[in-house]
């Protein structure tokens, strides 16, 4: 059922697999402008984990994508609530340049929060702008992770503009929400040539032959999952997965073994 | 539990998709490898081409698998392209036809009851299904709002619309569905955590259809968050299966 391989047979027929947690690197929270979400209560939200097999959900407020300070507490009281559940993205608006320096500094002071979120289109800001170097200058001294929509097109978020980004920065641990979507091929060579860039899977696992382009060009280490939750169910990013063909181990590495090793999450 | 796949195409289309099926055999084999046993399919060259010549290599292809059921694209009968009405509904009853498509952006016709009126008195007649995709239209809601205008029209008329695009549109096809008892989506974009629950629980287990988008979208995708829906096995055999069997059936050509 799905494809060949334990993990699939395990998956459709228990919706989880033990041996096999999953750690989804791209989440959500909250109510959003476009969409109708039945389960974004925190309470549903570690239920559709309990089911999926997700250990930890890394995510970034909606409320954050439009107000920074209001948004990243709404995450930081998730995120203490929930502790062995939720972790955190620092959302942090380049249209509100007056607030960086402060916010970054906010970043500091809450726990949960393994890096920042930016959103390049949904701020209509390019990812090279000027207003994201204090950004990069904080997340590069301190190595710490980034997630940022990437998205095929010339002059906001694509594999190009991450290639200027992360060729200033190497040493950011950069990922590329998205996969740098339909630029599928270029993204993941931007992800092969440089150490610390990968590929987040959010709506990318959707189109067939995107992951297999992904683990020829980049590897499967270098491949991260994420759904957008409460966006999407994470048995959809699951499935896609097991239908690619790859090997288990490699879907091993994409679930959950590289967003340990990344980001330092206890599978315990 | 059937798993009859409402949405799936093979062929060769102008510009194709990352990984296409560019023969039914490819799709086979794959629904195979899903454990899918059943697909409603059409050709590209419906869509692409014409049905003229579609619904043709549809069939053909159709008759060499037993997994696979073949679906018509629709050309407004007053240019005769696929025979007269009763020539075409003759044609549907030789070749076990028994749903139809609707292009009517890339075919270049109105979908309305002056066009189409005597097909669809026709299709709600017999019990035929019609199926139209989320993006056949332009606009970002075009679809939805044509959809209500032939359902307004003609409320008996079953229509499905396929490929709704993984932002969750409830907001649009939900009043659809508290309006108009036949009307239904199909689930192969339907990504939306506890999407399939909430149209269980509101609207009924008969407003789904499952299927797979295949070979843009992979069938594994759609098939899992069905398998693990958290609603009742009664409910997934209709969704998986059962609703679509169901219609079929009862179509009367």
């Amino acid at each position: 059922m799905i494809a060949e391989g334990r993990l699939a047979r395990e998956f459709a027929a228990h919706g989880r697999v033990d041996d096999c947690p999953v750690i989804d690197t791209h989440g959500h929270f909250g109510p959003y402008q476009a969409i109708h979400f039945p389960r974004s209560a925190p309470e549903q939200v570690i239920d559709t984990m309990r089911r999926c097999g997700v250990r930890w959900l890394v995510m970034a407020g909606h409320q954050a994508l439009t107000d920074t300070q209001r948004g990243n507490a709404e995450i930081a009281a998730a995120v203490a609530r929930y502790p062995d559940h939720f972790r955190g993205w620092w959302v942090l608006n380049p249209n509100y340049p007056e607030r960086m320096e402060c916010e970054l500094d906010g970043f500091e002071t809450q726990e949960g929060f393994l890096g920042f979120k930016l959103h390049p289109n949904g701020h209509e800001t390019p990812l090279t702008d000027d207003a994201y170097v204090p950004v990069w200058e904080y997340a590069h001294a301190r190595g710490l992770p980034v997630l940022t929509h990437t998205w095929q097109g010339e002059g906001m978020s694509s594999y190009r503009e991450v290639r200027t980004v992360v060729e200033k920065y190497p040493d950011i641990g950069l990922l590329m929400g998205h996969a740098g979507y339909g630029d599928w091929e270029e993204s993941a060579r931007v992800a092969r040539d440089h150490e610390h860039v990968y590929l987040e899977l959010t709506a990318a696992y959707s189109v067939r032959g995107a992951l297999e382009i992904m683990v020829e060009h980049a590897g499967s280490r270098k491949i991260l999952f994420g759904t957008d939750h409460p966006w999407f169910d994470p048995h959809y990013g699951i499935g896609c997965i097991l239908s690619a063909y790859m090997t288990d181990e490699d879907r091993r590495n994409i679930l959950y073994r590289n967003a340990q090793r990344l980001l330092e999450l206890p599978l315990d | 539990m059937e798993l009859f796949d409402c949405n799936c195409w093979y062929g060769v289309p102008r510009r194709p998709p990352l990984a296409g099926a560019e023969t039914a055999e490819v799709l086979v084999e794959e629904m195979a490898r899903a454990g899918i046993d059943t697909a409603l399919v059409r050709n590209a060259a419906i869509f692409e081409q014409s049905p003229v010549t579609g619904n043709r290599l549809t069939s053909d292809d159709c008759a060499k698998y037993e997994a696979l059921e073949p679906s018509w694209g629709i050309l407004p009968p007053q240019t005769d392209e696929l025979g007269d009405l009763d020539e075409f509904i003759a044609a549907m009853r030789r070749e076990n036809v028994r749903s139809l498509w609707a292009y009517p952006e890339k075919h270049r016709y109105l979908l309305s009851a002056t066009t189409m009126g005597g097909l669809f008195e026709e299709m709600v007649c017999r019990g035929v299904p019609l199926f139209l995709r989320r993006n056949e239209m332009p606009g970002k809601f075009d679809t939805y709002e044509l959809a209500e205008r032939v359902l307004l029209d003609f409320p008996g008329l079953r229509l499905i619309i396929v490929a709704h695009g993984s932002w969750g549109e409830d907001r649009l096809f939900r009043p659809l569905m508290e309006r108009f008892p036949n009307f239904a989506v199909d689930t192969s974009r339907y990504e939306l955590d506890g999407g399939i629950e909430e149209i269980c629980n509101t609207c009924g287990p008969t407003r789904l259809l499952f299927g797979t988008n295949f070979p843009e979208t992979p069938m594994g995708g759609p098939l899992l968050t069905l398998l693990q829906a958290n609603i009742s096995d009664d409910d997934r055999a209709l969704i998986a299966g059962g609703n679509l069997r169901g219609m079929l059936e009862e179509v009367r050509l």
